[in-house]
């Protein structure tokens, strides 16, 4: 769906240039919700600015359904972008219109007749349940229906791709949470590309599919949301995942136990299902008993972390945690005792 | 009391005409400034740098043309296009001449107003009009000028505010109105009451576009 080829942005500033991204490649799948992260000034807001030429690469290619968009005339950039809806951090509404008619603004843009345009508008403030608001003006709205609106107005032309430039952070957690869903159903239901940039976790673990983590301008890391979190390599990465799921022990914990054998267990998925902890006390006659635990929810799937205590002979606790491996968790001495 | 309410009377059909004048000068010199001004205070603004039309020297000459239309002292400027106006309207005395300079000092002003008001409208949204695939035509009608009429509506206010005082400059090389009669009765013949009755009415006249002006930017700002 898309593809991002070499793609270089630099910015002149009075100081020399500045390197707002580097050697960006990246392919983006069609249907997926993909979730660019990184803090801020690392360039993501000037990343997914560039798949709709909001922001002129340097150097480089952008690849829509095979299409170079960097090679696109202004006009036809123009009808390529009504193809490709976005959404702001701050909404960015018109406040002189009402909401009915700030959906209908790029209906007008894309110059779609008028009798056309009241049931269009209609269906979409349907779709966005907005419809009892339709004569509010933005500044009548709370921050969640504002990026509604902003929503149902980036619809409006029946985009393949909608991008999402930090479209939640500035909502309540709430808002937030309906806003993700509103995003995952359009996805489903109209089968669209979404790809968001953000700089909490909590957002992509809640809707992305894969996500690519940038920093400095650069893509560290990328892949399916879940192996992410499941074994996060860069310490960026780890950062962030830390940031919605601590599963660090307490200190307290740790003096309290620190002669004692201690190991950390994470499973993810499946394994969870299985009673394995049951399994390694009665087969190599172990104790585990359970200082600390967390269990978690990535999209469905199961992902957590047990700090257990074990008591036993030393071999049968090697060969104990040698069966739990096999068994597809990842177990972390913590400590020998 | 009743004396200085007699003098007044008689002076009624005078003191009617002048307002009539007035209101005819600042009115017509007012559309010319406003339909001049709105375009060249929407050029300047969209050849800003950064904005969707970016032309560094275009831009820079709309506003030195601005600045230097704003700098010329009104009086200055009557006496210095009297050839234009002579060209244009025939003679250089009277109500319809002095429309010609009050235009000529409204339309930079007009300009700047439009060029400020414009500017308020924030890049967000013109960004996202952007992002719509909008023309530069379309931001400027559908984003730039509906999201700036308070404040546009506001400028205009001040303008025919403005050219109730230059008209009543204008009086004092013939151009009627009541400034003129101030000058003539007042000043000239020193009958105080006349002046005095002029000042009234053309604080009135103030306070009531000032109001209208206030009541119509409120009514088109839904930005509360």
């Amino acid at each position: 769906m898309i593809e991002l080829k070499d793609l270089n942005k630099q910015y002149r500033t009075p100081h020399g240039s500045l390197t707002a991204i580097e050697s960006i490649n990246l392919k983006i799948r069609e249907g997926e919700i993909f979730g660019i992260i990184g803090p801020s000034g690392a360039g993501k807001s000037t990343l997914i600015r560039t798949l709709n030429l909001l922001e002129k690469p340097t150097s480089g290619r952008i690849l829509i359904n095979g299409q170079d968009i960097t090679a696109l005339s202004s006009k036809a950039l123009r009808k390529k972008r009504q193809k490709i809806g976005m959404i702001f951090q701050h909404f960015n509404l018109l406040s002189s219109r009402t909401v009915r008619d700030n959906i209908c603004f790029s209906l007008e843009i894309a110059g779609v007749p008028r009798a056309k345009q009241a049931s269009r508008v209609e269906r979409l403030m349907e779709l966005v349940d907005l419809t009892d608001r339709a004569d509010h003006y933005p500044a009548q709205l709370s921050g969640g229906q504002k990026q509604r609106v902003g929503i149902a107005r980036a619809l409006a032309n029946q985009p393949e791709l909608l991008l999402s430039d930090e479209a939640t952070s500035s909502l309540d957690p709430e808002s937030t949470e309906s806003v993700l869903k509103l995003l995952a159903k359009i996805r489903d239901e109209l089968k669209l590309t979404v790809v968001l940039i953000t700089h909490e976790m909590e957002v992509i673990k809640q809707v992305c599919d894969r996500v690519a983590v940038l920093e400095k301008g650069k893509i560290i890391e990328q892949g399916k949301v879940i192996d992410i979190f499941a074994n996060p390599v860069q310490p960026l990465t780890r950062r962030f995942i830390k940031s919605v799921i601590d599963f660090n022990l307490p200190t307290n914990l740790i003096d309290e136990h620190n002669s004692d054998q201690l190991i950390r267990v994470s499973f993810l998925g499946k394994s969870t299902h299985q009673p394995l902890i049951s399994s390694l006390v009665r087969k190599y006659g172990v104790n585990a008993n359970i200082l600390y635990g967390k269990i978690d929810d990535i999209q469905g799937t199961p992902f957590g972390t047990l700090v257990l205590k074990l008591e036993g002979e030393e071999k049968l606790v090697k060969d104990g945690v040698a069966y739990l491996n096999e068994r597809g968790l990842s177990v972390e001495v913590l400590n020998h005792g | 009391m009743a004396e200085v309410l007699g003098v007044l009377t008689k002076y009624n059909q005078l003191m009617y005409q002048g307002l009539q004048e007035t209101l005819y000068m600042v009115g017509f010199s007012l559309i010319i400034a406003v339909s001049c001004g709105i375009p060249l205070g929407i050029l300047t603004a969209i050849t800003r740098k950064g904005h969707i039309l970016e032309n560094k020297v275009l831009h820079k000459f709309l506003d030195i043309i601005i600045n230097i239309g704003r700098s010329i002292p009104f009086i200055i400027l009557m006496v210095a296009v009297i050839p234009f106006t002579r060209l244009l309207v025939g003679t250089s005395i009277g109500t319809t001449a002095a429309i010609v300079p009050l235009a000529l000092a409204a339309i930079p002003f007009v300009g700047r107003v439009i060029d400020n008001s414009i500017q308020e409208v924030s890049l967000g949204v013109i960004e996202a009009a952007q992002s719509m695939g909008a023309t530069p035509g379309q931001i400027v009608w559908k984003v730039l000028l509906p999201e700036s009429l308070p404040s546009i509506i506001l400028g205009i206010t001040l303008t025919a505010i403005n050219l109730i005082g230059y008209s009543a400059m204008a009086g004092a090389i013939g151009g009627g109105g009541l400034g003129d009669i101030a000058i003539r009765y007042g000043y000239q013949r020193f009958k105080i009451g006349i002046m005095i009755e002029t000042v009234v009415i053309l604080i009135i006249l103030v306070q009531v576009i000032q109001w209208f002006g206030n009541k119509l930017a409120a009514y088109f700002d839904h930005k509360t």
